[in-house]
């Protein structure tokens, strides 16, 4: 699969929804992270790769305005991500990202624990 | 054999299914004021949603992603943030509705007080919505829904004057009585209850649940295509009955008690037990679609995981939406509001949306990247193209009618 393929970052990439290693929802794309050659910041003008899909607060500073500082912003680094189509395909599972903990805390604390939470419906026949 | 008694059953469920609070009671108010010459806004409307509906579906069977993903993606997140919050409060506003539609229905049966009702019924929607397989309560909702065929029995037991009704409906002629405003204000509240935006994110996401692919087009298509018009047709003859009886008298309809009269006077109580199930399994199951519709639009808009064939540990995010929803629809019925003037609110505010839903489906059903072979054909595209004039002109009238009008008083 080295077949070379033009994507559109803002057409193809921004607001597409992102799929783990087992087909389960993630979050969608909220923001990309644009990194230089070297891994560092990337510059103007110069060559720059997508080093990391961003997801959570990205979102409301990219809709009302403000900046949450890089290192709190929750990622999913590019290198994990397997294919790009309709949906943005990782190549690991949703509960090694801690891009995810919001779902994972509400599971634990909340839903999981009520009486059912945890009843699959499909397996009643 | 299997393949035909599901279709069968798919049929059975869309007639069932589509009619909710909102059609019951936008259809008996006009009715009882304007007989038979809205109802070809019931066919226009039963037309528009039979095109979004498959459409969407068609879209979710193909591509896996459902409606609000895809208003996402093509709209962006902040005009998609914006269609996200209208269509949440009036999913919110119909939701209330429907609640309380169910509690006006059993309290019709059982005299017990409506607002004792609301929590029950608010809790048993949770409960189905927390515990029953997709399917089975899809299909339990609309067979029951069926009942309400006791208002298409009744205006045949009633035998009324058939040419007059006739010459009501076609060419439309509005009373005397009324403003040509009031008649347009509820033109375009019936529009508005027969295409609820809520009914294209929960038939899309619902192919997402019942994992349609492409081979279920067809079924898909069959479904849509006779069932929605045979539920039209209940929309109708709620508006027959209304027309027969209550014009006449000079009743206008502001309790569930009047929509049934006309039953009740046809058919005596017999049929009105019929008919009260009916509307009790109609707006539960309205309820279910308006619940669901909130979480999916909520998660897809996020992309959070979702669906009701997960646990719900395994998509927590979107069954805390529906608790919320549900929490907060009984909330606001508990405030003793009159559930029929939140229904009326709710369709009028439902045409205002429709464009910001309509508008992405027919794009990417239009996108060969997530549609290959199945993008839609010349027929539909004109149809749709058509359809999104009428919606924009319905959304664009919806509220300056409104304040015109007084709310149709």
């Amino acid at each position: 699969m080295t077949r070379e393929r033009l994507v559109d970052a803002r057409l193809h990439l921004l607001s597409r929804q992102v799929l783990d290693a087992d087909g389960e929802p993630v979050r969608a794309v909220d923001d990309l992270e644009l990194t230089g050659p070297d891994g560092q910041e990337a510059r103007p003008g110069e060559a720059a790769q997508v080093g990391a899909i961003l997801v959570g607060p990205t979102l409301f500073t990219r809709l009302f305005g403000g900046a949450v500082p890089a290192s709190r912003l929750p990622r999913i680094a590019w290198s994990d991500v397997a294919h790009v189509g309709t949906a943005i395909e990782l190549s690991v599972r949703s509960d090694e990202l801690d891009a995810d903990w919001v779902e994972l805390w509400l599971r634990d604390h909340v839903v999981g624990r009520l009486p059912g939470g945890r009843h699959d419906a499909e397996a009643d026949g | 054999m299997k393949k035909v008694m599901g279709a069968a059953l798919g049929i059975l469920t869309a007639i069932g299914g589509f009619v909710d609070i909102g059609d019951l009671v936008t259809n008996a108010v006009v009715g009882s004021r304007f007989g038979l010459s809205l109802a070809w806004v019931v066919v226009v409307g039963v037309v528009g949603i039979c095109l979004f509906a498959s459409m969407a579906g068609r879209v979710a069977a193909v591509s896996g992603r459902a409606t609000f993903e895809i208003v996402r993606e093509r709209l962006g997140p902040r005009a998609a943030g914006a269609n996200l919050v209208a269509s949440f409060a009036i999913n919110l506003l119909t939701l209330t509705a429907e609640i309380g539609g169910i509690a006006l229905a059993l309290h019709l049966a059982s005299s017990v007080e409506p607002r004792l009702w609301i929590p029950v019924a608010g809790l048993a929607v949770w409960l189905v919505l927390w515990r029953v397989k997709f399917e089975v309560m899809e299909n339990v909702a609309g067979l029951m829904g069926l009942l309400l065929v006791g208002f298409a029995v009744a205006p045949f037991l009633l035998g009324p004057d058939w040419g007059e009704l006739m010459r009501q409906a076609v060419p439309p002629s509005p009373p005397g009585t009324e403003h040509v405003a009031t008649y347009w204000y509820y033109a375009v509240a019936l529009f508005g209850a027969a295409m609820t935006p809520y009914e294209v994110f929960f038939f899309s996401s619902g192919a997402v649940e019942e994992r349609w692919t492409a081979k279920d087009l067809a079924t898909n298509r069959v479904n849509v295509l006779i069932g929605f018009p045979l539920g039209g047709l209940l929309s109708l003859s709620i508006a027959a009955c209304a027309a027969v009886v209550l014009l006449p008298a000079g009743i206008e309809v502001s309790a569930l008690s009047q929509i049934v009269l006309p039953v009740a006077q046809a058919g005596g109580p017999l049929l009105l037990a019929v008919v009260i199930v009916g509307i009790v399994a109609a707006t539960f199951g309205a309820a279910l679609e308006t619940a669901l519709s909130s979480g999916y639009s909520l998660a897809q808009y996020l992309g959070w995981s979702w669906g009701t064939f997960r646990r719900p540990a395994h998509a927590a995010r979107f069954h805390l939406t529906m608790i919320v929803a549900v929490l907060l629809g009984v909330g606001i019925l508990m405030t003793s509001v009159d559930p029929v003037m939140v229904t009326e609110m709710s369709v009028v505010f439902s045409a205002v949306a429709l464009p910001l839903t309509y508008v992405p489906i027919l794009v990417v059903a239009n996108d060969p990247q997530y549609m290959g072979r199945y993008v839609n054909g010349r027929v539909v595209n004109a149809l749709g193209t058509v359809y999104l004039v009428i919606v924009l002109v319905a959304a664009v009238a919806a509220i300056p009618l409104m304040i015109a009008t007084g709310a149709g008083s």
